[in-house]
């Protein structure tokens, strides 16, 4: 007699019946690919103008902060890819650039004086950003997952 | 031939620039991360978010985990996270869970592969609520998140799965007896 215990056990080693895509193990091993030694993580903080909150034309704002750096990110969903519009503060420092990072993609570019810059065409999915700066360590944003 | 390496061992050499012992990760725990996050309910391509998800936090995290010989439950209670903030933002009101490192890992039960796969097919002819019910509990979501899913109150969640693993029992039972 099998009681609800053990039948609950084996439901859990069960579901092991779907196998993992190829894809998403290959994806998993080239995300190695991406670790960036030494960088310090900004977490996600709360942002006043809108609190992560996505609005009718399909923006996102989202806030991150690490060793003295705020990431303002705003970001649009259109046509099955992404555009990033973000600006650091305070500008951290001539000659910084950042790296705007997907698994598949990345694109770099210089700050303005400002500390605004700019990326499209992005493929959904995850995403982070990536402040180098010169004689410091990088500083990266969480991974944050970006779907239409 | 090397004997297995250890996860804790495998997730140091990892963190020192070892494209190998991270692939040997992957290997060891990437079917149940998908089997965890397929099991919360999420479609395949979500899923794969969400299991992709789990290892770009391990990547964050590499240098910084507490327990390396915990790396299996911690894998597997990141993808379990991942895939409930993605269900949540289908469907805002799905509770969360607390993150606990050292869950409990389901491989602990020693069973065999072909009973496992007997069970899931029975499990795929069930009718509904049964059968998401029961690959929800196959992922470990508590009483709470299981009535979030399946929008019934929390307290008939129990009554309902002593049910649906009779009928289960049933179904096997009628399988059996036909071959």
């Amino acid at each position: 007699m099998i009681n609800e215990e053990y039948f609950l056990a084996a439901l859990r080693l069960a579901a092991g019946h779907d196998p993992l895509p190829e894809h998403v193990s290959a994806a998993a091993r080239d995300a190695y690919g991406l670790r960036v030694p030494q960088a310090v993580t900004a977490v996600p903080a709360e942002c006043p103008a809108s609190r992560e909150v996505r609005s009718a034309d399909g923006c996102k704002m989202v806030r991150f902060v690490a060793a003295g750096l705020t990431f303002d990110l705003e970001v649009t969903v259109g046509d099955g890819l992404i555009d990033v519009a973000g600006q650091i503060a305070p500008h951290p420092g001539e000659g910084s650039h950042v790296d705007v990072r997907t698994p598949h993609l990345t694109l770099t570019r210089r700050l303005a004086r400002t500390g605004h810059f700019a990326a499209t065409g992005l493929p959904p999915g995850w995403l982070s950003v990536v402040c180098h700066r010169p004689g410091q360590p990088p500083v990266q944003t969480r991974w944050v997952r970006i779907r239409p | 031939m090397h004997e297995p390496r250890d996860s804790g061992e495998l997730l140091k050499a990892a963190a020192d620039d070892d494209q190998r012992a991270w692939d040997m990760l992957e290997s060891r725990y990437g079917p149940r991360m998908w089997a965890t996050a397929r099991a919360c309910g999420l479609s395949e391509a979500d899923a794969a978010d969400a299991v992709q998800g789990a290892w770009l936090r391990l990547l964050e995290h590499l240098h910084t985990i507490r327990d390396p010989s915990g790396i299996g439950a911690w894998l597997a209670t990141t993808t379990r996270r991942e895939a409930l903030l993605i269900l949540r933002k289908g469907r805002p009101g799905v509770p969360l869970p607390e993150v606990v490192p050292g869950d409990p890992d389901p491989a602990a039960a020693v069973l065999e592969a072909d009973i496992s796969r007997r069970l899931w097919n029975a499990v795929s002819g069930l009718h509904e609520p049964c059968r998401t019910l029961l690959q929800l509990v196959a992922a470990d979501c508590g009483n709470r998140q299981v009535a979030g899913r399946l929008g019934v109150p929390v307290g008939s969640v129990g009554p309902t799965r002593s049910r649906c693993l009779e009928r289960l029992r049933t179904l096997i039972h009628q399988q059996e007896t036909v071959q």
